[in-house]
């Protein structure tokens, strides 16, 4: 019994000793196994969601591919000479070069101030903080269907209805081209503005106050004190929240279209919901997704310009 | 002179608090005006959409709780967010280990491949991927949803990576001479070190997530697959003619974002401020 007993307690020593060896071996040269272990799962997200797809609407960008029809021919750049004559397409691209730009500059020109002002003290600061910063977390689709029943054209519109008793005449907001344009902007300016001051916030807090002591003794003004302390350390802020607001508004569509549906006409129509409906609702694939290349460009192109002006702008300050 | 400043300093404090209170207030009027609203009849909201309510009426709050629809797609809602976010942090935060254990030419590759993918804006996949979904048979499934959310585990990988980097290399060293194997150090070691910034990255694409439209509006066809977004986008249609039930259905759907906010406020700006350090 008790040899029995024994002979297994020694095997199981033996085994584990011969277990522990190979593995140990392994491990010293295992780490690139196990690196390429845990870089599998990202490279098939890669793959099967950016790579494989982008190869794809490149390809369908040249052809007439219809979605439903078998028979697929190559066209070459008719999809994308098609774009290029087709009005309707064009106001969608200038609309979300348009929106892109006009949020930037405008979200970027309060959101500064407002920081700053965030950052001193005055009664109710943290309602205030929390407030601004909380207008922009509900889904954007919903922001824009709120704002649908503010906005609406007819006399009961809540914001008309309100002009109305106080006198003045009801304005045809999302009824008129350019002001649908315009509303889809103060939306998006409302939603955003305290995400951005949020930012600002974080850097302007990073701060040390003795540079701000230090220019008050040496008698310089509040303005010289924004201008040469706190502009200068939100430089890298800067580029930032304009690379996410650049970069963020060439995406929009939830906002437009839950806000206008796109219209009035084709006023605020944005390319991705050309994107969506001319190539997946009306199966135009390959227009669709000669739509998706331009826009993919023009991205990067954005992108491209606004970091250098970012590293510009970071490598005069610093 | 002392006193002269003082006096001065509080009354720029006084002008600061005034000036924010209305400020603040009219930022929140959309607010107020859902939520008053939903205590309103059609014709009370008619007349005076900015008033308080002539009457108080709950019967909005009674029919939205009774709608089943609205229960129905906050399970949606929480089956897509939980299993994206997780599936995502899991492969982003793997990917980032898998590139500190060693740098080789693969990791070279895969980093160059990923920053490539993270500058690819979704509307040029958008196509192809629908086709996708529908070849596999994904269409108006929640399964198709959280697939295509895999996508955000690049955005989640940088993140993670950038923190990553920064953990002290000696103590992974440590647990290896103790005999731990790479997949032991990642479970146990990386990522409780690693907590700070998967707190942030979850809170950051939960809300992202969550509040996500285009794909649910792609994908989801059917009333009992919506997700809360799309739920509200169609009460917007059903509701032509009843405005405060769809205001009420607006703030039974804000309220977790709401309370999501309160409790997360600190993490999603951690995530603001994380996300723009890697950008």
């Amino acid at each position: 019994m008790a040899l029995t007993l024994e002979a297994p307690a020694v095997d199981i020593g033996k085994a584990a000793r011969a277990a522990r060896r190979p593995r140990r071996g392994r491990r010293l040269t295992g780490d690139g196994v196990a690196s390429s272990v845990f870089l599998l799962p990202i490279l098939a997200v890669f793959l099967v969601l950016f790579a494989v797809p982008v190869v794809q609407t490149v390809y369908y960008s040249f052809t007439d591919y219809k979605g439903l029809a078998p028979v697929v021919n190559w066209v070459g750049f008719d999809n994308y000479v098609q774009i290029f004559n087709d009005p309707s397409l064009l106001v969608g691209l200038g609309f979300t070069l348009t929106f892109a730009l006009t949020t930037t500059i405008a979200i970027t020109a309060l959101a500064i101030p407002l920081a700053v002002v965030l950052n001193r003290k005055f009664m109710g600061r943290t309602f205030a903080r929390s407030l601004f910063f909380f207008v922009g977390v509900p889904a954007q689709a919903i922001i824009g269907l709120i704002w649908q029943y503010i906005f609406s054209p007819l006399k009961t519109g809540a914001l008309n209805s309100f002009l109305v008793t106080l006198g003045l005449p009801s304005v045809p907001w999302l009824a008129d081209s350019t002001l649908a344009q315009f509303c889809v902007i103060f939306v998006a300016v409302w939603a955003q503005v305290g995400w951005h001051a949020t930012l600002y916030l974080a850097y302007l807090q990073a701060i040390p106050a003795d540079l701000y002591e230090q220019a008050s003794i040496d008698g310089a003004s509040r303005r010289q004190q924004f201008w040469n302390i706190t502009m200068p350390e939100l430089v890298p802020a800067l580029a930032v929240s304009s690379f996410l607001l650049i970069t963020g508004g060439l995406k929009i569509y939830d906002l437009a279209f839950a806000l206008t549906g796109g219209g009035p006409g084709y006023a605020t129509n944005t390319i991705t919901q050309q994107i969506i409906q001319r190539g997946l609702s009306q199966f135009d694939y390959g227009l669709g997704s000669a739509l998706a290349v331009l826009f993919t460009i023009a991205c990067l192109v954005v992108v491209l310009l606004q970091i250098r002006a970012a590293t510009a702008l970071t490598r005069r300050y610093s | 002179m002392n006193t002269t400043m003082r006096a001065r300093e509080r009354r720029s404090y006084a002008i600061r608090s005034v000036v924010m209170l209305a400020l603040t207030l009219l930022m929140a009027i959309p607010l107020y005006y859902v939520v008053i609203s939903s205590f309103k009849t059609q014709a009370d909201m008619a007349t005076s959409p900015f008033g308080l309510p002539a009457t108080w009426v709950f019967e909005n709050y009674v029919s939205a709780f009774m709608n089943e629809n609205v229960w129905r797609s906050f399970g949606n809602t929480i089956i897509v967010t939980v299993f994206g976010v997780v599936f995502q942090v899991l492969i982003g935060s793997m990917a980032a280990y898998g590139m500190i254990l060693r740098s080789s030419r693969l990791t070279a590759g895969v980093g160059a491949l990923l920053v490539l993918a993270f500058c690819i804006p979704m509307q040029s996949t958008i196509i192809p991927l629908y086709r996708l979904e529908s070849q596999l048979g994904l269409v108006n499934s929640l399964t198709g949803l959280i697939i295509i959310y895999l996508g955000g585990a690049v955005f989640c990988y940088f993140l993670i990576i950038g923190y990553m980097r920064k953990l002290p290399m000696e103590l992974l060293e440590a647990a290896k001479i103790d005999g731990a194997g790479p997949f032991r150090i990642y479970w146990a070691i990386v990522l409780p070190l690693i907590r700070p910034i998967l707190i942030t990255v979850i809170v950051f694409q939960t809300l992202g997530t969550w509040n996500d439209f285009v794909w649910p509006n792609l994908l989801l066809s059917s009333a009992e697959r919506r997700t809360v977004v799309l739920q509200v986008f169609n009460a917007m249609g059903q509701f032509t003619t009843n405005w405060p039930q769809f205001m009420t259905i607006t703030v039974v759907v804000l309220i977790p974002v709401f309370v999501f906010f309160l409790f997360c406020q600190r993490w999603i700006v951690a995530g603001l401020v994380a996300g723009s350090v890697k950008g």
